[in-house]
């Protein structure tokens, strides 16, 4: 994996005395889609941040094969980057913004952003302010995924997007974005939606990189037997990652094979991401139940 | 959005539901199947799950891989799709049915064997 186009080595992070990023590494090879999991406050943002140069970070990083310290600019001209605090200008036009683009950023194209919003039910007279929210991003994904880049960059892109909008932005996503080559890193915490859209996940919690891991990796190496009650205490007794309740019954999700004799007494689902997610990442008030005071991260 | 169950692969449900679209001739033989792109986009999947899908009905010998052109029905696809369904259903299903039949002592006469 020589030609990542992430590579994330011993990366950390600290806002002050706070460390936000823990000594992260991993890498993001072509023509993946690749999700940012985390509750709020676990480094999403953060992560993003540096990606692109906006955070200084120790450690090593390479994105397209530059250091986001040194090339920041060279850098935010080879990828797609939508941060969590995206707005269009309100009184902007959308056919404006492309004219904008066009001169602003040299591999954007103007036609192929056309061809996106076509898709869409934006017209180019549309004004900003007019649009609905879904509507604001749609256009917004329709821009930047004109640009000529091997990477794309999405810091919560439906956050507060209704069922339909989340739909029509993650179909863009895929059918116009993805082609294989190029790879897409998305945060969310709504993990039951892009669960089946992704290739790899990467799970951050407090700052540290729990899992990081393809998703035809995670089905080999996590196993989740479904199971009648009556088993319930041999489960247990297993040392699961995880019980919870399945339709018509328990489950327990356990990091590695169980015991033979174990999984006699279940049958095996696929482990689902969303439970992975509740199984590795606590919210920061169960884990740190004597630090109450204080400590308000950034 | 299609929702996937928990017992076996996506990739696999998706072969399968491709399958039966497949033998109900929704694709015709000869046909070009849509895009990995238009699938994944449609099922709300990644392309990789829809490829393998892809794959897996191509090592059935249903689909053709034509490079650069895409997946396409091989003739006698549907033919063979029902072959293969009948031999699972003698397999699988036909023994626990029959199992049932003779316990209840249903006889061949005694089903109705005209469309509802």
């Amino acid at each position: 994996m020589s030609d990542a186009l992430i590579r994330a080595t011993a990366l950390s992070l600290d806002y002050g005395r706070k460390r936000a990023l823990d000594d992260l590494s991993f890498a993001i090879p072509p023509g993946r889609v690749v999700g940012l999991l985390g509750h709020n406050g676990a480094g999403k943002t953060s992560l993003m941040r540096a990606l692109v140069g906006m955070a200084s970070f120790s450690g090593g990083l390479q994105v397209l094969g530059q250091d986001p310290r040194r090339d920041r600019v060279a850098l935010l001209e080879q990828l797609a980057y939508i941060p969590d605090v995206a707005i269009l200008p309100r009184w902007a036009r959308v056919g404006e913004l492309v004219t904008l683009m066009a001169g602003m950023h040299p591999k954007f194209s103007a036609e192929r952003a056309r061809t996106l919003l076509r898709r869409t039910s934006v017209g180019l007279n549309d004004k900003v302010k007019t649009l609905s929210r879904g509507m604001v991003v749609q256009a917004h994904l329709a821009l930047v995924a004109a640009i000529d880049a091997r990477l794309m960059i999405l810091d919560e892109p439906t956050l507060g997007l209704d069922l339909l909008s989340r739909k029509a932005f993650y179909e863009m996503l895929i059918e116009e974005w993805c082609d294989g080559e190029r790879s897409v890193l998305v945060s969310t915490h709504q993990v039951e939606e892009v669960e089946n859209l992704l290739s790899d996940v990467l799970m951050l919690n407090e700052g540290q990189l729990v899992l990081a891991i393809s998703l035809q990796d995670l089905e080999q190496r996590f196993v989740a037997l479904s199971h009648d009650p009556s088993v319930a205490d041999a489960m247990a007794a297993a040392h699961p990652l995880l019980r919870y309740r399945v339709q018509g019954g328990s489950a327990a999700l356990f990091d590695g094979a169980p015991p033979p004799e174990v999984q006699a007494l279940g049958q095996r689902l696929r482990p689902s991401l969303a439970d992975l997610f509740v199984a590795l990442t606590r919210r920061p008030e169960i884990n740190r139940p004597n630090r109450a005071n204080g400590d308000q991260g950034a | 959005m299609p929702t996937w169950d928990q017992r076996s692969p996506i990739y696999q449900q998706l072969a399968d539901q491709l399958a039966a679209r497949l033998l109900d001739g929704e694709f015709c033989e000869g046909d070009a199947l849509p895009s990995v792109r238009a699938l994944a986009g449609l099922y709300m999947i990644n392309p990789l799950t829809v490829s393998r899908a892809l794959q897996a009905l191509d090592e059935d010998g249903l689909l053709d891989n034509r490079r650069g052109l895409g997946f396409f029905v091989r003739p006698g696809a549907r033919g063979r799709l029902r072959s293969m369904a009948r031999a699972r259903f003698l397999q699988d299903e036909w023994p626990p049915l029959r199992a049932r039949l003779i316990r209840l002592g249903l006889r061949p006469q005694d089903l109705n064997w005209e469309n509802p």
